[in-house]
């Protein structure tokens, strides 16, 4: 039963992975905590089950979602945080601006489509793999395997494009940055758009998984992804797939050997232990003091 | 500057307008008390509306409107048109409280129709008791819900014998022994749970035993761990006390485990939702009802066409009681002449309703008593279960 | 020198006219305006304060008002914590709920009074307090919100889980009214409305209290800058968790107030949405005011109230004044800096006519 809710686990980090990467992304360019990114999530996966019900096809679907959270992700920095930092107000204002845009995006949601769960494809059903006593589903190998590229995807990306060095480039130093002539503003649209992207994968892969989606999955997934993501080391992308697992193992441990109510908490538990012994994350950099 | 200065004035002034606008209005319902002279017969509607649990507010606002429309086409009640106020609480009880003042200080409306779970239900229901205004819930299902006043009823069983209907049926019907319970971690799933696990207690069957408990919380939709254990404590049937969206999910994962398992539930998770989301692997859930669906009586049959037409969806049981619940207090009203909220409690509880979920007749309690029907899904349709 | 500290301590508007921002004239009338006649102002807003139940009459207004009061007292708190230290805190419903279960479990269970239960509360809160304030230690900024945060997920849990005490999701029912001398206090006989008038005038005036004593001054040096302030010997760690203390005492007593009013109160009454909506008031109202938190309080409380017509799109529209609000005002409504003169205190006024005297004596 161990290495089985092991396995299990590992497949529900594996999207809470996905999920911290749109926080580290952002955290690491703006120093933000995108408090919006869970609604997000839930809004790339609520599309990709309206696209695919359209039938172009299950994979045009997808990507039509992704591009459409994607660009919901660089409209919520044009219109609503690139004045604020224009402005140069203070940090916690754009925090709060996040909230109040989770808040829009969840209950239009909630208007447009209903707050019921709905039904989503299994995509990747073929059975299940029997290794020893434990039991692997399709679904979760492929949850792992694609993340997994997802994952290599981004780093590829971070660290080997021209746009990744300019990503960090503003990362290290923005107004540096500017006068090298990069376009900080489109760096960070950028980002958002890779956060949304990888949001709306994250939500695919895990609606196919349980076959739900619903207006409010990002709530709690999207605190807990934050955990991960800050328990790993907020701005560092194996730190995000780090913690990821870390909160997904726990948390199937925890609802087994100490009951499905302590679930939710366990992921916090381990943040404030990890932040109190190392206070910035496992791969975290020092430094960073803003709000 | 001046431009910035310009928006920040209006935006205050907005708000500032809208708040005396609020309050002016609120006023103005208030000195309306003289009801009698109204034209119309407002019965108000509260419910989740917006937030997670939309779906079951807007249902009973939907049917509400679909009754009331029925009856206007008729020619209203006592003479007048019947206006729907709907009101969202959210399914909080801090918003609850506030509408029940609203409501109560409004004065206007005959009676309420709702209040979704029962812990809200019950932190509203005081303040309708003490101004005298009709309650009727048609989804509360604690027992100390009606006990409250002679002002509160409910369109729906009480959990005891609900969950004494489930039991029977996974013992009796399905002949099964050692029983596992998940249920979901709100007030209503921990009340059932333990009802459940009492009178399995008081069967007074050695045999028939609870071998395993789980609780499960909102919000996450991995019940793998909660069903790994259920499994390996040797369950053979499962009683899972949650919405479908527990219902759901659970069949998906424990039949990917435990292909053979039964499955018993409540009758709110009696909904199409229940089976589009399930697909395959609610084959064979069961649950006690007092509304069924596919009722041969034509009454339900045009309900469920009509329904459907113009909302979309089929309706759910609870819609369905809310249904229920509009047309008994409207004949009430009518019968006793009057909106008067002491005339109309007393003849609810003569009144002996045919709706849709069969004949309501409320107790001296206000609650009702309704022989269950043991429904099943088979072929991804609701079926009556032979007997 | 003299010249400046005797303009400083002039109250008379013309002689600092010249140090003020032009644009900032209309708001310096106000100000001026209103120190002149604080007076006949006070009163005048005591007298509609204490009338105001009598002149609405209506429950249901009055129940909004008492939110709009029990609001107003958490932002007080947590404004203590954010506002003047510049700790975010993301998990202040962690202590509202500490104080609305600790008090109304003892009221429920034990047949305590409200104030004697509310007392035990701001005690349980304040200890809490205490063990919430030690990571600051260690952990600064984002991280220590983010322990915060996850502070407020943990007391849900234990609400939920320690059903023994806390009676888990049943949630405790029937919350007695608090009472006084035999007299019931209910929103219906505006018992509730003055309950809560007192004690946010009480909090009001302890949150003044606070920030104008050294304690306060040193909270607003280590929002300034806490490396200049453990330079000038202030004990850092010390007052961080000081202000820890007095936020969550303020935030318990407000979550008291909010059980006793409600009535009933789950686990899910103090979810994340809480403490971001207590952050909410802190920031719209103006962050470090005290006048700024009625201000935030009766915003938000009362917009989903005279939004109810706009239905399922009401919550969106509050996301959207959220968004707004931050874009055109990110200091809040009532933000702004005080354009009058610093008022010394009695004793160092007296010591600077001294000196002023010795002066003009030795010239």
């Amino acid at each position: 039963m161990l290495i089985q809710q092991v396995f299990n686990g590992l497949a529900l980090g594996m999207g809470y992975a996905l999920i911290a990467v749109g926080y580290s992304l952002v955290f690491g360019i703006l120093r933000l905590v995108n408090f919006s990114h869970g609604s997000i999530y839930a809004f790339g996966a609520e599309m990709a089950m309206v696209f695919i019900g359209f039938r172009f096809g299950i994979i045009p679907g997808i990507i039509a979602a992704m591009i459409l959270t994607g660009v919901l992700g660089i409209c919520i920095d044009k219109v609503a945080l690139e004045p604020l930092r224009k402005k140069k107000s203070m940090p916690i204002a754009s925090l709060i601006t996040t909230i109040g845009i989770s808040n829009i995006v969840t209950q239009l949601l909630i208007v447009f489509l209903g707050s019921e769960k709905r039904n989503f494809p299994a995509l990747f059903d073929f059975g299940s793999v029997q290794i020893g006593h434990i039991a692997v589903s399709s679904t979760q190998i492929m949850m792992c395997v694609v993340s997994l590229i997802l994952m290599t995807v981004l780093v590829l990306i971070v660290y080997k494009t021209k746009i990744g060095l300019a990503m960090r480039a503003g990362e290290q130093n923005s107004r540096a940055a500017c006068m090298m002539g990069i376009n900080v503003n489109f760096v960070i649209s950028f980002t958002f758009f890779l956060a949304g992207v990888s949001a709306t994968i994250a939500g695919v892969l895990v609606g196919s998984y349980y076959q739900i989606v619903y207006p409010n999955m990002g709530y709690m997934a999207g605190l807990k992804a934050f955990a991960a993501a800050v328990l790993g080391g907020i701005g560092s992308l194996p730190g995000a797939l780090l913690g990821g697992l870390i909160v997904g193992v726990s948390e199937s441990m925890a609802a087994t050997f100490l009951g499905s109510t302590y679930r939710d908490s366990i992921a916090f538990i381990i943040l404030i232990i990890v932040l109190i012994v190392r206070p910035h994350g496992l791969f975290g950099r020092k430094g960073i003091t803003k709000v | 500057m001046n431009r910035k200065r310009a928006i920040l004035v209006a935006v205050l002034s907005t708000a500032a307008l809208s708040l005396l606008a609020g309050c002016g209005n609120a006023k103005k319902e208030a000195n309306n008390t003289d009801k009698a002279n109204a034209d119309t017969v407002k019965i108000a509607v509260a419910g989740p509306m917006t937030g997670d649990n939309s779906e079951y507010g807007i249902g009973f606002a939907n049917a509400a409107e679909m009754k009331a429309e029925e009856w206007n086409e008729k020619g209203g009640v006592l003479g007048k048109q019947i206006e729907i106020v709907k009101y969202d609480d959210k399914n909080t009880s801090e918003e609850a409280t506030t509408i029940a003042q609203k409501i109560v200080s409004d004065g206007t409306a005959a009676g309420v129709i709702g209040h979704f779970s029962s812990g809200v239900c019950m932190t509203a229901a005081p303040i309708y008791q003490e101004n005298k205004m009709i309650e009727i819930s048609p989804s509360a299902s604690h027992p100390d819900y009606t006990k409250i006043g002679d002002y509160i009823f409910r369109n729906n069983t009480v959990i005891e014998k609900e969950a004494t209907a489930s039991v029977d049926l996974a013992v009796n019907d399905m002949g099964k022994k050692n029983i596992g319970i998940i249920s979901i971690m709100t007030d209503w799933g921990t009340n059932t749970s333990q009802v459940v696990k009492d009178i399995v207690q008081n069967l007074g069957d050695p045999d028939v035993k609870v071998v395993a408990h789980e609780e499960v919380m909102e919000g996450s939709d991995d019940y793998t761990p909660a069903i790994t254990k259920l499994n390996e404590a040797g369950a053979d049937v499962v009683i899972c006390c949650g919405m479908y969206n527990l219902v759901a999910p659970v069949a998906k994962q424990y039949k990917a485990i435990n292909p053979d398992i039964a499955i018993v539930a409540f009758s709110n998770a009696y909904s199409q939702q229940l089976i589009e989301l399930g697909g395959d692997a609610v084959e064979g859930v069961c649950f006690p009802v007092i509304f069924f669906s596919e009722s041969d009586d034509p009454i339900v049959k045009d309900y469920i066409e009509n329904y459907t037409e113009k909302y979309g969806s089929a309706p759910s049981a609870l819609t369905s009681q809310a249904y229920d619940s509009v047309g008994i207090l409207l004949t009430a009203i009518e019968e006793s002449g009057t909106t008067d909220h002491e005339a109309v409690r007393d003849k609810l509880r003569e009144v002996e309703y045919p709706g849709v979920c069969g004949v309501t007749k409320f107790d001296e309690n206000g609650e009702i008593d309704k022989e269950f029907v043991k429904v099943t899904i088979k072929d991804g349709k609701f079926e009556k279960m032979a007997e | 020198m003299t010249e400046r500290i005797k303009r400083l301590i002039n109250k008379e508007d013309d002689c600092c006219q010249d140090t003020i921002k032009p644009g900032a004239g209309t708001l310096h009338k106000i100000e001026v305006f209103t120190d002149k006649n604080k007076f006949s102002l006070g009163l005048a807003a005591a007298a509609l304060l204490i009338a105001l139940p009598f002149i609405l009459g209506d429950q249901y207004l009055l129940t909004v008002i008492v939110k709009i009061g029990a609001y107003a007292i958490l932002a007080m708190g947590l404004n203590i914590l954010t506002g003047y230290t510049g700790l975010v805190s993301l998990g202040h419903a962690g202590f509202v709920a500490i104080g609305a279960y600790t008090a109304s479990l003892l009221s429920v269970r034990l047949g305590a009074d409200f104030f004697t239960a509310t007392l035990a509360g701001m005690v349980v809160a304040g200890l809490v307090g205490v063990v919430l304030g030690l990571p600051t230690l260690k952990v600064t900024g984002t991280y220590l919100s983010i322990i915060t945060l996850g502070f407020g997920e943990i007391i849900k849990m234990i609400a939920m889980n320690w059903a023994t005490v806390t009676n888990g999701t049943l949630g405790v029912k029937n919350i007695p009214k608090p009472s006084l001398f035999g007299f019931d206090m209910t929103v219906g006989n505006f018992g509730m409305y003055y309950l809560m008038l007192a004690l946010v005038i009480i909090t009001a005036v302890f949150c003044l209290m606070v920030v104008k004593s050294k304690t306060g001054r040193a909270f607003q040096a280590i929002r300034a800058d806490e490396m200049a302030s453990t330079m000038m010997g202030i004990n850092i760690t010390a007052y961080k968790i000081l202000a820890f203390v007095i936020s969550a005492c303020i935030c318990a007593l407000g979550g008291s107030l909010y059980a006793t009013v409600i009535g009933y109160i789950d686990p899910n009454t103090f979810n994340f949405d809480v403490s971001t909506l207590i952050l909410s008031i802190v920031i719209l109202g103006g962050m470090g005011t005290i006048r700024g938190m009625f201000v935030g309080a009766a915003i938000l409380i009362a917009f989903p109230e005279v939004s109810r017509f706009l239905m399922e799109y009401r919550f969106v529209l509050y996301g959207v004044i959220l968004v707004i609000m931050m874009r055109f005002r990110p200091q809040g409504i009532l933000g702004w800096k005080s354009t009058l003169p610093y008022k010394l205190n009695k004793r160092v006024r007296e010591e600077i006519e001294k000196t002023e005297a010795k002066e003009t004596a030795g010239d």
